[in-house]
């Protein structure tokens, strides 16, 4: 499968077509999956219809090669192999067909013609080691050879590969491509639904008395807090129109609230009553006389007082029993 | 209601409505960075803001005290501190408790390890943490997220090692679980899964139980230890037994994380997010949006999709309630779910997802980039499934209120309208796009050129392109400050020509196709250019044009020159000079 997949990956790339082919006449190339077929379609899409002529011929050539190849039996398979192995050494010249396919790529394409070859070649001697690395290597990770291609700076003539990329990245666990046209009975079965099917089996639930054992006291820690602000957060979203603005404003405190409460913010915990009615702290004074009259004016002034709380009021009265007080042995002399 | 209207938010002056998607966001933001920067100044200069003249006193109106009020060196000290969420002050007002010698108790060393892990040891800057709009918020938090890449992990701030927190649980002379789970919760959200790995199984060694949050926060950090699909999810599977052995009862949260941990998991997920799903059923947990939404991206995901089904029942039990927010990842559950009706192409689907959208307070999670991405996605569907005028309406309503058009949207609508043969409301479609600030993208340009030159049409259209094709040369030729020249291509060019020529405004098509404006751009025009300017030429009646026509055909080295040449002296009646 590794092998496929990197044919696929060149395939896709009209001018990797033959190279690639060329690259690998010497492995065992498995017969044309439909997802080969799929990538051809893709990738060709992308050629330019004015040299597919030209890779065609590259391609019988190829093929033709191949078949030459494949009849020279087992023996002759192993000195290609060697052949290849040999030629992907760093440094050796690839074969001349690929140069020139390279070439008629460059020559093609409008970009800079010696950037474009040099890419392309570099590109080539890339593939020809990953694919050797991949024969030589026993347990392949593929995921790596993909995620690496992934990285690579991608010239515009080689944006086939990506979509290849894209299609190829559903891959099970070990390497094996999910298929299309194979669907396992269980997955994808389409009388699937919400509704039935089996469950983990891992937890039981509850009864409520553990889980009220369980529910510990704890003051909210920072997490919950801040958990918290991050849900109410999610859907708290511009006001639409004037009145959901005044109702954010009114939640806020900027807003008075509607019907208007004249004792919004007071504190005062007494009622009416005990500003007004002040006669109960005159028991102590006496009952006739100056002072009485002196301290029920007192009183009526206080009454009418709306600046002094209850205790202010209590407290000035006692402040005035205090001086009399003292000044009773002063008036007793009188 | 009008549903042509802006969002209330730009209500203001008609001059500010914003146009396009950026612009709407680049409103919204300021008109909140306005806000945040007159809290600010608020803030920095409280001074100024003593005078408290209404009565009632309007708290939130008026600046704040956060500086601690409690000095030396206490442990009241310390947990003021502690409150006022002021990391360095903590950590050095406790290092001074150490070294003095004072016991600091484990609630209150706890709540400090519970400020350092949650914030990562950086600041907490209470400006920043409410520089958006709570809307916006999400949105922002998303880029960061874009840019994730395969095996890393994207946070914040990065748990740096040996930072304060570790070092504070390192002296502690005892600790107890909660100091424990809340270094795992700590290390999980600043990136660092394999310590979280480590301190938990720190904590199974000293036998501790740890907390449903902790468990939470272990499975969601599952990815990150793991590579393998299937090592994940028996990793998973090993954290949710341990909880079921410490009787640790899962919540929504916890099935939530599991189910996004499964989106990472590609085929395994596929197998088990069903099971998933029962499980909470079984344990009576009603399911959120983010749950929907993971299920919905695990089995929805990849080349081949499930049947229709699954998302049928889903948005019927979606449709039943109104949902209230549980989950930070609520808020994806209608773009995936609109994704999913694009993928499977199904235009009654996204009725219905409306429908639920509309329902209750469903609205509310979308926030202002989520129901752009919303809304084009739906009118990329519609553009593609319904009849043009259904399409129509639906442009003429949406747009600019519910939602910009982006490019894709556009190109969209220039199809369908190709393939309902309206081709006569391009010159509208033209304007909306110049209002969109779309009037330089190359790609529109070119399809809108192609499809307004590709056949001929009845007069007055045929006038109205040619103002579009006017426009969008001046387009091309203007370089305002800031902006580049915009390239010509060689088909826009020859579009250009052609749609002039067919106008009769032979003068302009001739400008336009200067020979040295042709080989100065180094572009080649076509043949239908070449054949359809000869034929202006016949109809002026002007040989001469006709000749310059064949020596730029010459010059270069076109193939069809001959041809040309033949044309040229068979219809026009030419003197010998000419010949």
């Amino acid at each position: 499968t590794s092998n496929v997949l990197s044919t696929k990956k060149d395939e896709s790339t009209a001018s990797k077509d033959s190279t690639t082919e060329a690259s690998s006449k010497s492995q065992e190339s498995t017969a044309e999956t439909p997802k080969q077929k799929l990538l051809d379609i893709i990738g060709n899409m992308k050629v330019e219809v004015s040299y597919r002529k030209k890779l065609q011929q590259l391609k019988t050539r190829e093929i033709k090669k191949q078949a030459t190849n494949k009849l020279e039996g087992p023996d002759g398979k192993g000195s290609m192999l060697q052949k290849t192995t040999e030629d992907t050494q760093r440094g050796k010249p690839l074969s001349p067909e690929l140069v020139e396919a390279a070439s008629a790529v460059a020559s093609f394409l409008p970009l800079n013609k010696k950037q474009t070859e040099s890419e392309l070649i570099a590109q080539l001697r890339r593939h020809e080691e990953t694919t050797d690395k991949q024969k030589k290597g026993g347990s392949i990770n593929i995921r790596n050879v993909i995620s690496e291609m992934a990285v690579k700076r991608q010239s515009p003539a080689q944006r086939g590969v990506r979509i290849s990329n894209r299609i190829s990245l559903e891959l099970d666990e070990d390497g094996q491509r999910i298929k299309p046209e194979r669907l396992s009975p269980q997955s994808f079965d389409s009388k699937r639904s919400l509704k039935v099917g089996r469950r983990l089996n891992i937890f039981t639930k509850a009864s409520t008395e553990t889980e009220n054992a369980l529910r510990t006291v704890s003051s909210p820690t920072i997490w919950d807090l801040e958990f918290a602000k991050e849900i109410a957060a999610i859907t708290a979203q511009p006001p639409r129109n004037g009145f959901e603005e005044m109702i954010q404003w009114t939640k806020e405190g900027i807003l008075w609230e509607f019907p208007i409460d004249n004792e919004a913010g007071m504190e005062d915990d007494a009622e009416f009553h005990e500003h007004i009615f002040l006669e109960k702290h005159l028991e102590d004074f006496p009952k006739q006389g100056p002072i009485r009259h002196f301290m029920e004016l007192v009183i009526c002034g206080l009454s009418k007082n709306p600046y002094l709380s209850v205790k202010q009021k209590i407290e000035h009265i006692e402040w005035f029993q205090k001086y009399f007080e003292e000044k009773k042995e002063l008036l007793r002399e009188i | 209601q009008d549903p042509t209207a802006a969002h209330y938010m730009f209500q203001d002056d008609p001059f500010l409505m914003p146009r396009n998607a950026a612009n709407s966001r680049l409103f919204s933001l300021s008109k909140e960075s306005g806000r945040n920067a007159a809290k600010y100044i608020i803030k920095q200069f409280p001074q100024y803001f003593d005078k408290t003249f209404a009565e009632p006193n309007i708290p939130c109106l008026m600046p704040e005290t956060l500086t601690p009020q409690i000095e030396g060196l206490s442990e009241e000290a310390l947990k003021e501190r502690i409150h006022l969420r002021r990391v360095k002050d903590s950590v050095d007002l406790f290092d001074q408790l150490i070294q003095a010698g004072t016991p600091v108790s484990l609630e209150t060393t706890n709540s400090l390890l519970d400020l350092l892990c949650f914030y990562g040891d950086g600041e907490s800057t209470p400006g920043k943490e409410d520089l958006e709009e709570p809307g916006v918020n999400a949105s922002e938090q998303k880029v960061p997220k874009r840019e994730f890449q395969r095996g890393s992990q994207p946070s914040g701030s990065r748990w740096r090692e040996n930072n304060n927190a570790e070092r504070i649980f390192k002296i502690m002379p005892e600790r107890n679980a909660d100091s424990y789970c809340t270094m795992i919760r700590g290390m999980v959200k600043h990136g660092a899964s394999a310590e979280a790995y480590d301190m938990y199984i720190g904590l199974l060694n000293e036998r501790h139980k740890a907390d449903v949050h902790t468990f939470n926060a272990l499975i969601t950090a599952v990815p990150y230890l793991k590579e393998r699909f299937l090592e994940r999810w028996e990793l998973a599977k090993v954290f949710l037994n341990h909880m079921a052995q410490q009787e640790v009862q899962p919540n929504l949260l916890t099935f939530n994380a599991l189910l996004k941990t499964l989106r990472r998991c590609g085929g395994v997920g596929r197998s088990m997010a069903l099971l998933v799903i029962k499980e909470m059923e079984a344990l009576d947990i009603e399911p959120s949006l983010a749950t929907y939404d993971h299920l919905l991206f695990i089995l929805y995901r990849g080349a081949d999709l499930c049947p229709s089904g699954i998302i049928s029942e889903v948005l019927d039990d979606v449709g039943k309630r109104s949902f209230t927010p549980q989950d930070p990842d609520d808020a994806n559950f209608f773009a995936t779910a609109m994704q999913v009706c694009c993928d499977l192409k199904d235009i009654k689907l996204a009725y219905r997802l409306n429908k639920v959208m509309e329902k209750g307070d469903n609205w509310k999670f979308l926030d202002m980039d989520r129901l752009n991405a919303y809304w084009s996605k739906f009118f990329s569907l519609l553009c593609m499934m319904e009849q043009i005028d259904v399409v129509l309406k639906w442009y003429k309503e949406m747009s600019s209120s519910l939602f910009y058009p982006t490019p894709k949207n556009i190109l969209d609508l220039l199809q369908a309208l190709d393939a309902a043969n309206h081709l006569e409301l391009i010159p509208s479609v033209w304007e909306d796009m110049k209002q969109l600030g779309f009037n330089r993208r190359q790609d529109l340009l070119e399809e809108l050129l192609s499809l307004m030159s590709r056949e001929r049409h009845p007069d007055e259209v045929q006038l109205a392109f040619a103002k579009c094709a006017e426009e969008i040369k001046a387009v091309h030729e203007q370089t305002r400050r800031e902006q580049s020249l915009l390239e010509w291509t060689g088909s826009a060019l020859g579009h250009v020509a052609l749609l002039f020529s067919r106008a009769g405004r032979t003068q302009e098509a001739w400008y336009v196709n200067m020979m040295e404006h042709f080989q100065q751009i180094n572009r080649i025009p076509t043949d239908q250019v070449m054949d359809e300017f000869l034929n202006c030429a016949k109809q002026t009646n002007c040989p001469d044009d006709a000749i310059k026509l064949v020596k730029l055909a010459a010059s270069l080295g076109l193939p069809s020159s001959q041809r040309l040449k033949n044309r040229t002296e068979k219809e026009f009646e030419l003197s010998e000079k000419q010949k």
